[in-house]
C-alpha cells in the first residue's frame, strides 16, 4: 500500500490525516458560534458559498476550547459534509508504504479515541488520525 | 413518444453505458460471475419492460439472451468465446434498436434471427476458447485497464456530445456487418481500438449508405449533485455580486457602471431561479404508483375504490417528492384500509359500493398542496378521546375543554399509533404521527378535516423548494438567528398596550390581548445569558395548534434563505432546523421552533394543553370570537368573525375583470366573484379578504385591516338586507359587522343554474314582499314568483303573510308564514317574525337542501 498522507501538528503532536478526506487548507477567522453545541464544536465558518462546521481539535482532545482568532483548519469531507479541523500547523503531503500499526504505547485518553494506529515516516511515528471519530468528538463516550 | 417509451429509452441506453465496461472485462474473463450475472440482470430488465411496452423484436432478442445466460449462471453451460460474442452481438443490437424507438429508423430484422441463432451451442465452438481468452487478458491487461479508464473518462465527458457521437451509426447495412466483426474468435478483439467499438458508443462506425437522421434529445439526465455544484455556483455568484454592490456604493461608482452593474444582477437572479427550476419535477411521478398501489390494497382487503389523480402537473423539488413519497403511500393505504368501507358496509349506509379516493395537488403561494380526500367513515373525535382517555394520555378534565378539532389532533398522538389502537378506534392511528414527523421535518403541515360516516380529508401542505425558505432574522447575545416564517404568528413589542407580561409559578408569562402564553427565553435556551433587555416577543406556533412566544433582544429583516442541512453534530444539539448564509456571508443557524420549545422544557403536548386551557376558552366562557376589523373601501371600518376568512391577500386591481355580470378576481388561475361594498376600486392594488364555503370562494375587496380583537357579537341587526348585517360597538367605536350570508349569497346565488333552482312562491303582492323578501329568497337561490302561471312546475316552496288563507291546491310545496309582530302571539304556531332574518334563511336553506337532495 502506498497512500497519501497530509501531515499536521495538533496540539503538539504530529500526525497523519489520510489524504483522500482532505480537500484543502485554509485560513479561518470570524467563526459564528454555534451556542449549546459540544465543547469540540467551535463555529460555523463561511468557505465561499459553503458552510464549514469547525472542529476544535484541541478541545475534542479534551484540552481548553479555543480562542477565537485567526486559525489554520484542514478541510475535510465527511458524510457529504465540509469541517474543518483546526490544526497548529501544517508539514506537507508524503506518501507513506504500509498500514498502521498498534502504538505500543499508552496514549492519552483523547488520542487513543482519535488514533487508527501509528505510521512510520523516515523513522519517526506519527499518529493516524481518525477523521470520522474526531468530528463527532468526546461526546459519544459519555453516550 | 410516450413518456414511458423515452424512459425506457433512456433508462436503457444509461445501463449500456455503465455496462460497456463490464461487457469488454466479461468478454476477457467469461468465468467471471459477478459480471455475468451484472449483464444478465440488464438483458433481464430489458426484456421485462418490452413485454410490458409491447416492443417484440427487442423482447425475443433478450429472451434469447436471457436464457443462455441463465443456463451459464445454472453452470448448465460454460460461457465460451463464441458465447460471449453472440451476447455481445443481441446487447449491441439492442442498443442499435433502441435508438431506433427514437429516431424512428428502421432497421432490418431479418438477422434479428442469425443472432439469436449465435447464442445456441455451436459444435466449432474451439474447444481452448476460455483458456486462450485468460491468456489473453493477463497479456493485455495493463493496456485494457488503461483503455477502459480512458472509455470511463469518453463516456463522462461525453454526455452533452453524446447525440453527435451516435450520429453516424444505426445505418441498416453497418448493422448487418457488425454480428460477423463480433463472433470472430475473442483471442483477436482485445486490441484498444476494438474495446472502443464494443463500448456501446462506436463513435467509429463508418456512416455508410443512408444514415438516418437522428432526433435531437431534447432531454438529458443529469446525476443531482452537478445540479448542486451548479446552485452552489450561483449562490457564490450571488454572494460576490453583493460584495461588489456593497463596494460600489462606498466608492460612488459613476452611473455607466451601476448600469452593467444592474445587468449583470438580473442575470444572475433569472439563472439562479432558472438552476432553482431543474431541480423540479412533475408530481406526477409521485402519483403514477398511486392506481397500482390502490388497485393492490384494495383488491387485497376486498374493497373497491375509485382513485381519481388531479393536479398531476404541479411541479415540486426533486428532492422534496422523495420526502414525500413515504407520507402519502402511508396515508393512502390508510384511507383505503380504514376509511373506506367494505362494499355491504357502504351499500347499508346508502352510499355507492365502491369508495372514492381523490388525490390531488395545487400549488398556492409558495406553498404546495396535496390532498387526500376519501367518502370513507372518516374519524370520530370521540371514540379518539376515549382511546387517548383510556391510555393515560389525555385526563377526563381536558378533554371536556377540548375542541372537535383539537380532538382530531389526538390523530398524530404517538400513543394512539399502535397497531392495537387502531383496530379499537376508526383506525388512522398508524404512524400518523410519524408522517407528520416527516412532513415538518421538510417544513411542511399535515391538516384534517374529518366528517364522521362521510369521509376524511387530509392536507399536505409542503413548501416549494427544499432549499429556498422565507425566513425573519433576529438576533440574542449579539449573535444573529434565522425563524421559519412559516413558523411566526406575529410579533410584538415589549411594552406595547396589548402586551402584559407577568409570572406565573416562576415561569415566565405574557398575555397578548387577553390571551396567555408561555414565554421563552431565546438567551436562556441557547445558554447566552441576557446579555440585552429582550425587546420583543416572536408568537411562534408549533403544529397542533400550540403557541409560544419567544423573547428576543431584536428583530431585523425578513430574508429568503438557503438553508442547507447543518453537520450532524450541530443538528445533535436539537434546537437548529440547518445552516444559511445570507449576503453577508456570516453563517447563520436556523432555529428549529419545536426543538427550541422542547429545550425550554414546555413540550408539545403540555402546551397544546395551556392553550385548550386558557386561549379559547377564556374567550368561549363569553361567547367571544376573535374578529377583523378592517376599512373598507368607503372608509367605514367593518368586521367579520376571522373564522369566515380563509385569507387576507393583496392583488393587482388588473386582475379583476367585468364579466357574466359581476366583478371577478382572478386567483393562481380560477375565478373568483369578488363582492364589495360598492365603492369603486380606484387604487392599482387592493387587498381582499378571501372567504370559502366547502367549495366556493368569494373575495371581499377591502381598503385595509386595522386588527384582530375578541368579540361577543351582539349586533344590532340591519334592516335590509346587504353587506352589512348589523352594528355594534367594539372598544366604543361602532362597527358593522359584514353579513356573510348575504355576501355568499350575492357572490354564488349567480352560480346556480336558473333551471335548476327551486321554485318559489310569493303569494301576496305588496311592496314590503316584492322589494325586501324578494331579493332574500332570490339570494338563498331560489327562482322568485308572484303567482302560480309564472312557472310551469309547482312551487317547491310557498311563503306567505300569517292569517291569509290559501288556496289548497297550492300545498304542492311546502308553506312558510310570515308574520307582522314579533311575538308569536296571535300568529300560527309554526309562523316566523317575519324579520326573523335567521330563521328565514334557515327556513329557506332547509328547504334549498330539501329539494336539491
Amino acid at each position: 500500500m502506498n497512500d497519501l498522507y497530509l501531515i499536521v501538528e495538533i496540539a503538539g503532536q504530529r500526525a497523519a490525516l489520510p489524504a483522500a478526506f482532505v480537500e484543502s487548507v485554509v485560513e479561518i477567522e470570524e467563526i459564528a458560534p454555534v451556542p449549546c453545541a459540544p465543547g469540540h464544536v467551535f463555529g460555523l465558518f463561511a468557505l465561499r458559498s459553503r458552510v464549514l462546521t469547525v472542529i476544535d481539535t484541541i478541545a475534542a482532545l479534551g484540552g481548553d476550547r479555543s480562542e477565537p482568532g485567526e486559525k489554520q483548519a484542514v478541510i475535510v469531507h465527511v458524510d457529504g459534509h465540509l469541517y474543518g479541523l483546526l490544526v497548529d500547523d501544517v508539514d506537507d503531503v508524503i506518501a507513506i508504504e504500509g498500514s498502521p500499526s498498534q502504538p505500543r504505547a499508552l496514549l492519552s485518553a483523547g488520542w487513543a479515541r482519535y488514533s487508527r494506529g501509528v505510521l512510520e515516516h523516515e523513522g519517526q511515528p506519527l499518529l493516524l488520525i481518525d477523521v470520522a471519530a474526531m468530528i463527532a468528538g468526546p461526546t459519544d463516550l459519555a453516550a | 413518444m410516450d413518456d414511458l417509451l423515452g424512459d425506457f429509452v433512456a433508462e436503457t441506453r444509461e445501463t449500456l453505458e455503465a455496462l460497456s465496461g463490464e461487457i469488454v472485462a466479461w468478454e476477457l474473463a467469461p468465468d467471471d460471475r459477478s459480471r455475468l450475472d451484472a449483464i444478465f440482470r440488464f438483458v433481464h430488465t430489458v426484456k421485462g419492460s418490452c413485454g410490458f411496452l409491447d416492443l417484440p423484436r427487442l423482447e425475443k432478442l433478450s429472451h434469447a439472451a436471457e436464457d443462455v445466460l441463465a443456463d451459464c449462471r445454472g453452470d448448465r453451460r460454460r460461457p465460451d468465446a463464441a458465447l460471449v460474442s453472440a451476447v455481445l452481438g443481441v446487447i449491441d443490437r439492442i442498443a442499435e434498436l433502441t435508438d431506433a424507438i427514437e429516431t424512428g429508423a428502421i432497421i432490418p430484422a431479418a438477422d434479428d434471427a442469425i443472432l439469436i441463432a449465435a447464442l445456441q451451442p455451436q459444435e466449432t465452438a474451439p474447444a481452448d476458447g476460455p483458456a486462450e481468452a485468460a491468456a489473453a487478458a493477463s497479456a493485455e491487461d495493463d493496456i485494457l485497464a488503461g483503455a477502459l479508464a480512458a472509455i470511463a473518462e469518453i463516456g463522462a465527458i461525453a454526455i452533452p456530445d453524446q447525440d453527435e457521437a451516435d450520429e453516424p451509426d444505426d445505418a441498416g447495412s453497418e448493422a448487418a456487418s457488425e454480428p460477423d466483426i463480433e463472433i470472430e474468435p475473442v483471442a483477436a478483439v482485445p486490441a484498444p481500438a476494438q474495446v472502443t467499438v464494443s463500448a456501446a458508443s462506436k463513435p467509429a462506425s463508418p456512416a455508410a449508405a443512408a444514415p438516418a437522421p437522428r432526433a435531437v434529445a431534447r432531454t438529458i439526465r443529469l446525476p443531482v449533485d452537478l445540479l448542486d455544484r451548479m446552485m452552489a455556483g450561483v449562490s457564490d455568484m450571488v454572494l460576490a455580486r453583493n460584495e461588489l454592490a456593497r463596494r460600489l456604493r462606498e466608492s460612488g461608482a459613476e452611473s455607466g457602471t451601476e448600469v452593467a452593474f444592474e445587468r449583470l444582477s438580473h442575470c444572475i437572479a433569472e439563472m439562479r431561479d432558472s438552476i432553482t427550476r431543474t431541480r423540479m419535477a412533475r408530481v406526477e411521478n409521485l402519483f403514477t404508483a398511486l392506481p397500482r398501489m390502490v388497485r393492490d390494497i384494495s383488491a387485497e382487503l376486498g374493497k373497491q375504490v375509485q382513485l381519481e389523480i388531479d393536479g398531476g402537473d404541479v411541479e415540486l423539488d426533486r428532492e422534496m417528492i422523495e420526502m414525500i413519497r413515504d407520507p402519502l403511500t402511508h396515508i393512502v393505504r390508510n384511507a383505503i384500509d380504514h376509511g373506506i368501507e367494505t362494499p355491504e358496509a357502504r351499500i347499508a349506509v346508502n352510499k355507492p359500493a365502491s369508495g372514492r379516493l381523490h388525490v390531488s395537488a395545487r400549488q398556492v403561494g409558495n406553498q404546495i398542496l396535496i390532498e387526500v380526500i376519501d367518502d370513507g367513515k372518516g374519524i370520530d373525535a370521540d371514540r379518539l378521546v376515549a382511546k387517548a382517555i383510556s391510555v393515560g394520555i389525555l385526563s377526563q378534565e381536558r378533554a371536556a375543554t377540548l375542541s372537535w378539532d383539537r380532538k382530531l389532533e389526538l390523530i398524530f398522538e404517538p400513543g394512539l399509533s399502535t397497531a392495537q389502537a387502531v383496530t379499537a378506534i376508526s383506525g388512522r392511528g398508524v404512524g400518523m404521527d410519524v408522517v407528520r414527523a416527516n412532513v415538518e421535518r421538510i417544513g411542511g403541515l399535515v391538516d384534517i378535516e374529518s366528517r364522521p360516516g362521510q369521509g376524511l380529508r387530509l392536507t399536505l401542505r409542503v413548501p416549494l423548494t427544499l432549499t429556498i425558505i422565507p425566513a425573519l432574522t433576529i438576533s440574542c447575545g449579539g449573535q444573529h438567528f434565522a425563524i421559519p416564517r412559516s413558523a411566526i404568528d406575529e410579533i410584538v413589542r415589549i411594552g406595547g398596550d396589548a402586551v402584559r407580561m407577568g409570572e406565573l409559578g416562576g415561569a415566565r408569562i405574557v398575555f397578548i390581548r387577553g390571551t396567555r402564553l408561555p414565554v421563552v427565553s431565546l438567551g436562556g435556551v441557547l445558554g447566552l445569558g441576557e446579555q440585552g433587555e429582550p425587546t420583543n416577543l416572536v408568537v411562534l406556533k408549533l403544529s397542533g395548534g400550540a403557541r409560544y412566544a419567544l423573547a428576543v433582544e431584536a428583530v431585523h429583516d425578513h430574508e429568503e434563505l438557503v438553508v442547507k442541512p447543518a453537520a450532524p453534530v450541530v443538528m445533535a444539539c436539537g434546537i437548529y432546523g440547518g445552516t444559511t448564509l445570507p449576503d453577508n456571508s456570516r453563517p447563520m443557524l436556523l432555529l428549529d421552533v419545536a426543538g427550541v420549545a422542547e429545550k425550554a422544557g414546555v413540550g408539545r403536548e403540555e402546551k397544546a394543553e395551556a392553550m385548550a386551557e386558557d386561549g379559547p376558552e377564556d374567550l368561549q366562557e363569553a361567547g367571544a370570537v376573535p374578529v377583523l376589523l378592517f376599512r373598507d373601501l368607503d372608509g367605514i371600518e367593518r368586521g367579520i368573525p376571522l373564522a369566515l376568512v380563509e385569507r387576507i391577500e393583496d392583488c393587482f386591481s388588473g386582475s379583476i375583470s367585468n364579466s357574466a355580470g359581476r366583478p371577478r378576481l382572478n386567483i393562481d388561475g380560477r375565478l373568483v366573484p369578488l363582492v364589495s361594498c360598492g365603492a369603486p376600486i380606484i387604487e392599482s392594488k387592493v387587498r381582499v379578504l378571501r372567504m370559502r364555503d366547502g367549495p366556493e370562494e368569494l373575495a371581499y375587496a377591502i381598503d385595509s385591516v386595522i386588527d384582530i380583537v375578541p368579540v361577543t357579537i351582539e349586533l344590532q341587526r340591519s334592516l335590509i338586507p346587504g353587506p352589512v348585517a348589523g352594528v355594534m360597538l367594539v372598544e366604543e367605536r361602532p362597527i358593522e359587522f359584514l353579513d356573510a350570508f348575504w355576501l355568499f349569497a350575492q357572490g354564488l346565488g349567480s352560480n346556480t343554474r336558473p333551471d335548476k333552482r327551486p321554485v318559489c312562491l310569493l303569494s301576496d303582492e305588496d311592496p314590503w314582499t316584492r322589494q325586501v323578501l324578494a331579493p332574500l329568497v332570490e339570494g338563498a337561490g331560489y327562482a322568485v314568483i308572484f303567482s302560480e302561471e309564472e312557472s310551469a312546475a309547482p312551487a317547491d316552496l310557498v311563503i306567505m303573510a300569517d292569517g291569509t288563507d290559501h288556496p289548497a291546491e297550492l300545498g304542492a310545496g311546502a308553506v312558510l308564514k310570515l308574520r307582522q309582530s314579533m311575538e308569536e302571539r296571535g300568529g300560527s304556531a309554526d309562523s316566523l317574525w317575519r324579520y326573523d332574518r335567521l330563521g328565514l334563511a334557515n327556513e329557506l336553506a332547509r328547504h334549498w337542501n330539501k329539494r336539491s337532495a
